[in-house]
Protein backbone atom coordinates (compact mmCIF):
# COMPACT_ATOMS: atom_id res chain seq x y z
CA UNK A 1 0.00 0.00 0.00
CA UNK A 2 2.64 2.96 0.61
CA UNK A 3 5.13 2.09 -1.83
CA UNK A 4 1.68 2.77 -4.10
CA UNK A 5 0.73 5.78 -2.21
CA UNK A 6 4.14 6.96 -2.58
CA UNK A 7 4.15 6.26 -6.07
CA UNK A 8 0.88 8.36 -6.86
CA UNK A 9 1.17 11.16 -4.73
CA UNK A 10 4.92 11.65 -6.65
CA UNK A 11 2.83 11.52 -9.70
CA UNK A 12 0.12 13.89 -8.52
CA UNK A 13 3.20 16.44 -7.54
CA UNK A 14 4.38 15.87 -10.90
CA UNK A 15 1.22 17.12 -12.52
CA UNK A 16 0.86 13.39 -14.26
CA UNK A 17 -2.04 12.63 -12.70
CA UNK A 18 -4.72 14.49 -10.86
CA UNK A 19 -6.75 14.35 -7.88
CA UNK A 20 -9.36 12.50 -8.76
CA UNK A 21 -7.49 9.79 -10.22
CA UNK A 22 -5.43 9.61 -7.44
CA UNK A 23 -8.22 8.94 -5.41
CA UNK A 24 -9.61 6.46 -8.25
CA UNK A 25 -6.05 4.54 -8.43
CA UNK A 26 -5.55 4.16 -4.33
CA UNK A 27 -9.01 2.64 -4.03
CA UNK A 28 -8.12 0.38 -7.22
CA UNK A 29 -5.56 -1.07 -5.36
CA UNK A 30 -7.13 -1.17 -2.38
CA UNK A 31 -10.43 -3.15 -3.94
CA UNK A 32 -8.21 -5.47 -5.40
CA UNK A 33 -5.91 -6.11 -3.02
CA UNK A 34 -8.65 -6.91 -0.87
CA UNK A 35 -10.39 -9.39 -3.06
CA UNK A 36 -7.76 -11.20 -3.88
CA UNK A 37 -6.90 -11.67 -0.05
CA UNK A 38 -10.66 -12.20 0.59
CA UNK A 39 -10.54 -15.36 -2.13
CA UNK A 40 -6.91 -16.31 -1.15
CA UNK A 41 -6.27 -16.00 2.33
CA UNK A 42 -6.43 -19.36 4.01
CA UNK A 43 -7.07 -18.24 7.32
CA UNK A 44 -10.88 -16.90 7.86
CA UNK A 45 -10.73 -14.59 9.84
CA UNK A 46 -8.11 -12.76 7.95
CA UNK A 47 -10.11 -13.12 4.85
CA UNK A 48 -12.94 -10.91 6.63
CA UNK A 49 -10.67 -8.57 7.21
CA UNK A 50 -9.86 -8.35 3.71
CA UNK A 51 -13.45 -8.22 2.36
CA UNK A 52 -13.79 -4.91 4.39
CA UNK A 53 -10.76 -3.38 3.23
CA UNK A 54 -12.10 -4.27 -0.65
CA UNK A 55 -16.32 -2.69 0.64
CA UNK A 56 -14.66 0.32 2.08
CA UNK A 57 -12.54 1.14 -0.95
CA UNK A 58 -15.93 0.11 -2.95
CA UNK A 59 -17.61 3.02 -0.94
CA UNK A 60 -14.56 5.45 -1.73
CA UNK A 61 -15.28 4.04 -5.77
CA UNK A 62 -19.02 5.67 -5.23
CA UNK A 63 -17.72 8.74 -3.48
CA UNK A 64 -15.31 9.65 -6.85
CA UNK A 65 -19.04 9.22 -8.87
CA UNK A 66 -20.86 11.34 -7.01
CA UNK A 67 -23.32 8.65 -5.07
CA UNK A 68 -22.61 10.09 -1.54
CA UNK A 69 -25.51 8.23 -0.78
CA UNK A 70 -24.60 4.86 -2.21
CA UNK A 71 -21.42 5.00 -0.36
CA UNK A 72 -22.80 5.87 2.97
CA UNK A 73 -25.57 3.18 2.70
CA UNK A 74 -22.45 0.51 1.96
CA UNK A 75 -20.51 1.70 4.66
CA UNK A 76 -23.55 1.37 7.42
CA UNK A 77 -24.72 -1.63 5.40
CA UNK A 78 -21.29 -3.82 4.57
CA UNK A 79 -19.16 -2.29 7.09
CA UNK A 80 -21.15 -2.40 9.77
CA UNK A 81 -23.64 -4.76 9.56
CA UNK A 82 -23.36 -8.07 6.68
CA UNK A 83 -19.37 -7.83 8.19
CA UNK A 84 -20.59 -7.68 11.56
CA UNK A 85 -22.79 -10.58 10.84
CA UNK A 86 -20.02 -12.71 8.84
CA UNK A 87 -17.77 -12.63 11.61
CA UNK A 88 -20.40 -13.66 13.85
CA UNK A 89 -21.51 -16.38 11.61
CA UNK A 90 -17.49 -17.24 11.63
CA UNK A 91 -17.43 -17.62 14.95
CA UNK A 92 -20.30 -19.92 15.26
CA UNK A 93 -19.25 -22.28 12.77
CA UNK A 94 -15.21 -22.70 13.12
CA UNK A 95 -15.05 -21.97 16.80
CA UNK A 96 -13.72 -24.97 18.21
CA UNK A 97 -11.85 -25.91 14.40
CA UNK A 98 -8.52 -24.72 13.11
CA UNK A 99 -9.44 -21.06 11.67
CA UNK A 100 -7.44 -22.50 8.31
CA UNK A 101 -9.42 -23.59 6.11
CA UNK A 102 -8.00 -25.74 2.87
CA UNK A 103 -9.60 -25.08 -0.66
CA UNK A 104 -10.66 -27.72 -2.63
CA UNK A 105 -9.06 -28.84 -5.51
CA UNK A 106 -11.20 -27.51 -8.34
CA UNK A 107 -8.25 -24.33 -8.28
CA UNK A 108 -6.95 -24.79 -11.45
CA UNK A 109 -10.42 -24.95 -12.78
CA UNK A 110 -11.64 -21.80 -11.38
CA UNK A 111 -9.05 -20.06 -12.02
CA UNK A 112 -9.12 -20.43 -15.65
CA UNK A 113 -12.58 -19.59 -15.51
CA UNK A 114 -12.07 -16.36 -13.82
CA UNK A 115 -9.23 -15.48 -16.44
CA UNK A 116 -11.14 -15.87 -18.90
CA UNK A 117 -14.67 -14.33 -17.64
CA UNK A 118 -12.49 -11.29 -16.57
CA UNK A 119 -10.47 -11.09 -20.00
CA UNK A 120 -13.89 -10.75 -21.67
CA UNK A 121 -15.23 -8.23 -19.37
CA UNK A 122 -11.37 -5.83 -20.04
CA UNK A 123 -11.89 -6.80 -23.90
CA UNK A 124 -15.57 -5.86 -23.74
CA UNK A 125 -15.06 -2.88 -21.86
CA UNK A 126 -12.85 -1.32 -23.93
CA UNK A 127 -14.03 -1.91 -27.10
CA UNK A 128 -17.40 -0.46 -26.23
CA UNK A 129 -18.55 2.68 -27.79
CA UNK A 130 -20.63 4.84 -25.35
CA UNK A 131 -22.81 7.90 -25.89
CA UNK A 132 -21.17 11.17 -24.76
CA UNK A 133 -20.19 11.05 -21.18
CA UNK A 134 -22.49 13.07 -19.00
CA UNK A 135 -21.46 13.86 -15.65
CA UNK A 136 -25.01 14.00 -13.66
CA UNK A 137 -25.76 14.52 -10.15
CA UNK A 138 -29.14 14.07 -7.79
CA UNK A 139 -28.73 15.97 -4.53
CA UNK A 140 -29.49 14.16 -1.50
CA UNK A 141 -32.61 15.53 -0.65
CA UNK A 142 -33.93 14.46 -4.24
CA UNK A 143 -32.66 11.19 -3.99
CA UNK A 144 -35.02 10.64 -1.18
CA UNK A 145 -38.12 12.32 -2.33
CA UNK A 146 -37.85 10.62 -5.51
CA UNK A 147 -37.13 7.09 -4.50
CA UNK A 148 -40.32 6.96 -2.53
CA UNK A 149 -42.32 9.21 -5.29
CA UNK A 150 -40.87 7.00 -8.15
CA UNK A 151 -39.97 3.79 -6.59
CA UNK A 152 -42.46 3.05 -3.84
CA UNK A 153 -44.08 -0.31 -4.82
CA UNK A 154 -40.02 -1.60 -5.32
CA UNK A 155 -39.54 -0.16 -1.70
CA UNK A 156 -42.26 -1.36 -0.44
CA UNK A 157 -42.00 -5.02 -1.79
CA UNK A 158 -38.02 -4.68 -0.96
CA UNK A 159 -38.77 -4.12 2.93
CA UNK A 160 -41.51 -7.48 2.69
CA UNK A 161 -38.09 -9.21 1.13
CA UNK A 162 -36.30 -7.98 3.94
CA UNK A 163 -38.95 -9.09 6.62
CA UNK A 164 -39.47 -12.35 5.32
CA UNK A 165 -36.07 -13.52 4.72
CA UNK A 166 -34.71 -12.18 8.03
CA UNK A 167 -37.43 -14.25 9.78
CA UNK A 168 -36.58 -17.25 8.43
CA UNK A 169 -32.83 -16.96 9.25
CA UNK A 170 -33.83 -16.77 12.65
CA UNK A 171 -36.26 -19.78 12.17
CA UNK A 172 -33.76 -21.47 10.72
CA UNK A 173 -30.57 -20.41 13.03
CA UNK A 174 -32.88 -21.27 16.31
CA UNK A 175 -32.15 -23.91 18.32
CA UNK A 176 -34.90 -26.45 18.10
CA UNK A 177 -36.79 -26.51 21.16
CA UNK A 178 -37.98 -29.87 22.97
CA UNK A 179 -40.78 -30.22 21.73
CA UNK A 180 -39.32 -30.21 18.17
CA UNK A 181 -36.16 -32.29 18.99
CA UNK A 182 -38.30 -34.59 20.11
CA UNK A 183 -40.74 -35.71 17.51
CA UNK A 184 -37.77 -35.25 15.34
CA UNK A 185 -35.64 -37.97 17.15
CA UNK A 186 -39.49 -40.02 16.77
CA UNK A 187 -39.43 -39.33 13.21
CA UNK A 188 -36.05 -40.04 12.50
CA UNK B 1 -11.89 13.41 -15.86
CA UNK B 2 -11.56 9.52 -15.22
CA UNK B 3 -12.69 7.27 -18.02
CA UNK B 4 -15.67 5.06 -17.78
CA UNK B 5 -14.01 2.60 -18.74
CA UNK B 6 -11.94 2.46 -15.95
CA UNK B 7 -14.31 2.24 -13.52
CA UNK B 8 -15.75 -0.72 -15.62
CA UNK B 9 -12.70 -2.50 -15.74
CA UNK B 10 -12.21 -2.62 -12.17
CA UNK B 11 -16.17 -3.78 -11.84
CA UNK B 12 -15.07 -6.39 -14.39
CA UNK B 13 -11.86 -7.45 -12.66
CA UNK B 14 -13.91 -7.07 -9.21
CA UNK B 15 -16.54 -9.91 -10.62
CA UNK B 16 -14.04 -12.38 -11.64
CA UNK B 17 -12.08 -12.50 -8.75
CA UNK B 18 -15.75 -12.94 -6.62
CA UNK B 19 -16.60 -15.92 -9.22
CA UNK B 20 -12.84 -17.40 -8.81
CA UNK B 21 -13.85 -17.28 -4.79
CA UNK B 22 -16.98 -18.87 -5.48
CA UNK B 23 -15.98 -22.15 -7.47
CA UNK B 24 -12.47 -22.53 -5.39
CA UNK B 25 -13.67 -22.27 -1.91
CA UNK B 26 -15.07 -24.74 0.20
CA UNK B 27 -16.60 -22.96 3.41
CA UNK B 28 -19.90 -21.75 2.71
CA UNK B 29 -19.04 -18.58 4.91
CA UNK B 30 -15.95 -17.73 2.55
CA UNK B 31 -18.42 -18.45 -0.78
CA UNK B 32 -20.50 -15.81 1.19
CA UNK B 33 -18.05 -13.64 0.99
CA UNK B 34 -16.85 -13.85 -2.25
CA UNK B 35 -20.55 -13.33 -3.95
CA UNK B 36 -20.74 -10.17 -1.63
CA UNK B 37 -17.59 -9.25 -3.68
CA UNK B 38 -19.54 -9.98 -6.73
CA UNK B 39 -22.34 -8.09 -5.80
CA UNK B 40 -20.05 -5.10 -5.00
CA UNK B 41 -18.86 -5.32 -8.83
CA UNK B 42 -22.14 -5.26 -10.37
CA UNK B 43 -23.33 -2.44 -7.90
CA UNK B 44 -19.90 -0.07 -9.35
CA UNK B 45 -21.19 -0.69 -12.75
CA UNK B 46 -24.79 0.51 -12.15
CA UNK B 47 -23.34 3.72 -10.10
CA UNK B 48 -20.56 4.55 -13.18
CA UNK B 49 -23.63 4.03 -15.94
CA UNK B 50 -26.35 6.11 -14.03
CA UNK B 51 -23.40 8.83 -13.20
CA UNK B 52 -21.53 9.20 -16.61
CA UNK B 53 -24.61 8.09 -19.38
CA UNK B 54 -28.09 8.60 -17.80
CA UNK B 55 -28.50 12.41 -18.12
CA UNK B 56 -30.52 11.81 -14.82
CA UNK B 57 -28.66 9.56 -12.44
CA UNK B 58 -31.01 8.00 -11.16
CA UNK B 59 -32.38 4.71 -11.72
CA UNK B 60 -29.08 2.97 -11.49
CA UNK B 61 -28.32 4.31 -7.88
CA UNK B 62 -31.56 3.08 -6.83
CA UNK B 63 -30.75 -0.53 -8.77
CA UNK B 64 -27.58 -0.26 -6.47
CA UNK B 65 -29.27 0.68 -3.05
CA UNK B 66 -31.42 -2.65 -3.96
CA UNK B 67 -28.48 -4.68 -4.65
CA UNK B 68 -27.05 -3.97 -1.31
CA UNK B 69 -30.32 -4.46 0.65
CA UNK B 70 -30.88 -7.44 -1.30
CA UNK B 71 -27.14 -8.34 -0.32
CA UNK B 72 -28.16 -8.00 3.32
CA UNK B 73 -31.11 -10.06 3.21
CA UNK B 74 -29.63 -13.05 1.69
CA UNK B 75 -26.22 -12.81 4.25
CA UNK B 76 -28.87 -12.75 7.05
CA UNK B 77 -30.98 -15.85 5.84
CA UNK B 78 -27.25 -17.34 4.69
CA UNK B 79 -25.88 -17.24 7.91
CA UNK B 80 -29.04 -18.92 9.33
CA UNK B 81 -28.60 -21.56 6.75
CA UNK B 82 -24.98 -22.30 7.63
CA UNK B 83 -25.29 -22.46 11.63
CA UNK B 84 -28.11 -25.06 11.14
CA UNK B 85 -25.73 -27.07 9.03
CA UNK B 86 -23.49 -26.98 10.82
CA UNK B 87 -25.43 -27.61 14.25
CA UNK B 88 -26.40 -30.97 12.01
CA UNK B 89 -23.08 -31.89 10.34
CA UNK B 90 -20.53 -30.43 12.82
CA UNK B 91 -18.98 -28.54 9.66
CA UNK B 92 -19.31 -25.61 7.08
CA UNK B 93 -18.05 -26.80 4.47
CA UNK B 94 -20.23 -27.79 1.53
CA UNK B 95 -18.64 -30.38 -0.21
CA UNK B 96 -19.72 -31.80 3.14
CA UNK B 97 -23.40 -31.13 2.38
CA UNK B 98 -23.92 -33.95 0.30
CA UNK B 99 -26.60 -36.10 1.50
CA UNK B 100 -28.60 -36.66 -1.61
CA UNK B 101 -25.57 -38.57 -2.60
CA UNK B 102 -27.00 -41.28 0.03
Amino acid sequence: MAPILLVLIALLVGDQITGPELVFWLAFTVIVLGALGTVLIPNIVHAALALIAALLGVAGIYVLLAAEFIALVQVMVYGGGVVLLIIFGLMMTNAQDDPLVTDGSQKPFALLVALLLGGVFVAAALDAQWGAETVSVIPFRDFGARLFRDFMVPVIIVGVLLDIALTGGIVNARPPLHADAESEGGAG
Amino acid sequence: MIPLENFLILSGILFAIGLYGVMARRSAILILMSVELMLAGVSINFVAFATYLDGDAFSGMVFALFVITVAAAEVGLALGIVLRLFRERRTAYVDAADSLKW
